[in-house]
């Protein structure tokens, strides 16, 4: 199981750095959603600001936005590498076929002469899919300066 | 150049362009902190971010770092975060709750209204020394609070808030009506951010209609479709909608009321993309605002601007439900605090829409945000460059007459308010404002 969950999050992070976004987006189930908060500990996603909290509608406008002609804020596109590490699996979360998998993720940005680092702590919720494999039902980032000041952010963690 | 001359000030604005120094130059902007934040009312915050006694936030008011607290008597109170004694930083969490506040250094301790509550081992000072007074932390040196939003002055010269204000004070109240509680709350945390732009380019930017669908072209997916700023939603409680009517927007452009009044504040009315909203939800508002308002329900529930700055330094945005506050770093760079306002006795499911709405367009992520501070910071690298020393702003030259009180209004795509704006830039920095 840990085998096939690593390898669901590693591709995970490949589709975002080949900026595959629809098939990042397709790994999410059709309830699923991704969220950033902008505050550490936030429970709630109406308590407070999000950097990103996408439904799969939301989600879509976004991504479909990041292939869009004229996205100024990424010409030149944004070059990145998320690397996942420290997998901890917990089966106990959550119903029956849904699995709690906790990661850290760093993501470094290069675009226009400037090279950016976050990092974060990583909770997946996935489902087992009907015909094997996963989908996520919720994935949430907590990056360490969540509550800082950022500049433009375009790709997903 | 010696800018302190008022012939060099002026040389930089004319009526229908300004010269690349107005954005480019140190000296323009160490004569801007002087002339104009030091003397033009700048927001803090909204009291509502302190509601209890002892609750505090640090800040950054211009380029200071401030601390807003509320005292055990319930009064807001703004300071300078530095102590009396060696000058260091007393407090740093971003916001809490403090029965005094007290200095790494030495241990001073402050009020929370910032009186000087002591010193460790006073015994070596020379006596009444620590109680002769003084060692209080500075206090901003003019304070005022307009339902909720607390102004502070750098200055203690200048005009008063209400003469500063002027008929602004009817835009605060136009966000703040809307609540059927009749108050706003900020209890949602900030955004923040930086880029690297004068701030006078964002200011030129906020009620500017040319630009919308250039810069947020890549906001129209590929289906037509355009995700709506919108805060109240029909049924579906926090579902952000998406819009089909983009083509049709920018015919529409033009009939939008923007203008301005004294100080250089500028407005823009609402954009028609908005339509009137009905369903369960909006029932149960529509409500509670008569059961406040009675008959002026529906004027207090209209929204009629888009966003209105307040020159020089914050605006609000009325459907999507912030306000902005904009502090300059540096001559290219400046720091926006975005700040979500809940309306006090509103249906909870459009405080989710409204919220929805601010992630999707304003965090730092946020799909309309991301383009403007991309072509800001364009701008400004770009300006540094010899070879053409002005930036045009002659669309619909001529077409503002202000009247008796300052005031103008004119439509549409017009860079009227950018050009009104550089006029009380000029009033301020030939010290006539």
């Amino acid at each position: 199981m840990r085998d096939e969950i690593e390898k669901f999050l590693f591709r995970e992070a490949r589709l975002l750095d080949e900026r595959r976004f629809e098939e990042w987006m397709n790994l999410f189930a059709e309830d699923g959603y991704y969220w950033v908060p902008a505050a550490p500990g936030l429970e709630d996603p109406y308590d407070g600001v999000s950097i990103f909290f996408d439904d799969r509608a939301v989600m879509k406008t976004r991504l479909q936005r990041l292939d869009h002609t004229r996205i100024h804020s990424q010409k030149p596109a944004s070059r990145t590498v998320h690397t996942v590490s420290n997998v901890e699996i917990d089966g106990d979360y959550g119903a029956v076929g849904e699995i709690l998998v906790r990661s850290a993720v760093t993501m470094l940005e290069y675009r226009l002469e400037k090279q950016t680092a976050f990092a974060g702590r990583c909770r997946h919720l996935l489902r087992i899919a009907e015909g094997g494999g996963f989908e996520i039902a919720w994935k949430r980032v907590d990056l360490i300066n969540c509550d800082g000041v950022f500049e433009t952010l375009s790709v997903p963690f | 150049m010696t800018v302190r001359d008022e012939r060099a000030l002026r040389d930089l604005v004319k009526s229908d362009r300004v010269h690349r120094d107005f954005y480019t130059s140190p000296d323009v902007f160490d004569l801007e902190m002087e002339r104009i934040f030091a003397r033009a009312w700048l927001l803090v915050g909204h009291d509502s971010q302190v509601p209890n006694p002892g609750d505090f936030v640090t800040t950054t008011l211009c380029r200071h770092p401030v601390i807003m607290s509320r005292h055990r008597d319930g009064r807001v109170h703004v300071m300078f975060n530095r102590c009396s004694h060696r000058g260091a930083q007393i407090c740093t969490e971003p916001r809490g709750n403090a029965k005094r506040f007290e200095c790494p250094y030495h241990g001073w301790v402050y009020d929370t209204d910032g009186r000087h509550a002591g010193a460790p081992y006073p015994a070596r000072y020379a006596d009444g020394f620590l109680k002769a007074g003084g060692f209080d932390l500075a206090a901003v040196p003019r304070l005022a609070i307009y339902r909720g939003f607390v102004f502070a002055s750098l200055g203690a010269e200048g005009p008063g808030l209400d003469d500063f204000l002027g008929p602004m004070k009817s835009h605060i109240d136009a966000m703040v009506d809307r609540a059927p509680g009749g108050e706003v709350e900020a209890s949602a945390g900030a955004f923040r951010y930086r880029f690297g732009a004068n701030w006078k380019i964002q200011m030129e930017n906020q009620n500017d209609l040319y630009h919308p669908m250039f810069t947020h072209a890549s906001t129209t997916a590929r289906d037509g479709t355009q995700f709506r700023r919108h805060g109240a939603e029909d049924d579906e409680a926090g579902r952000v909608r998406l819009l089909k009517e983009n083509e049709a927007l920018n015919e529409q452009w033009e009939e939008l009321p923007v203008g301005g009044h004294r100080y250089g504040h500028t407005y823009m009315g609402m954009f028609p993309m908005n339509k009137g909203q009905s369903g369960p939800v909006h029932e149960r508002y529509r409500a509670a605002m008569e059961a406040r308002y009675g008959d002026r329900a529906e004027r207090a529930m209209a929204v009629r601007f888009h966003n209105s700055i307040f020159y020089p330094q914050w605006s609000i945005q009325y459907l999507t439900q912030h306000i902005r506050l904009m502090n300059p770093v540096s001559v290219d760079c400046t720091e926006n605090v975005i700040i979500p306002l809940r309306l006090k006795g509103a249906p909870e499911e459009m405080w989710r829409a409204a919220l929805r709405s601010n992630n999707n367009s304003h965090s730092p992520a946020g799909m309309v945000m991301s383009d403007d501070m991309e072509v800001w910071v364009r701008c400004q690298n770009a300006l540094t460059s010899p070879g053409n020393d002005w930036v045009v702003f002659a669309r619909g030259a001529s077409e503002e007459q202000a009247d008796n009180r300052g005031s103008f209004e004119v439509r549409g795509t017009s860079e009227a308010n950018a050009r009104h704006q550089h006029r009380a830039w000029l009033g301020y920095m030939c010290g006539e404002a």
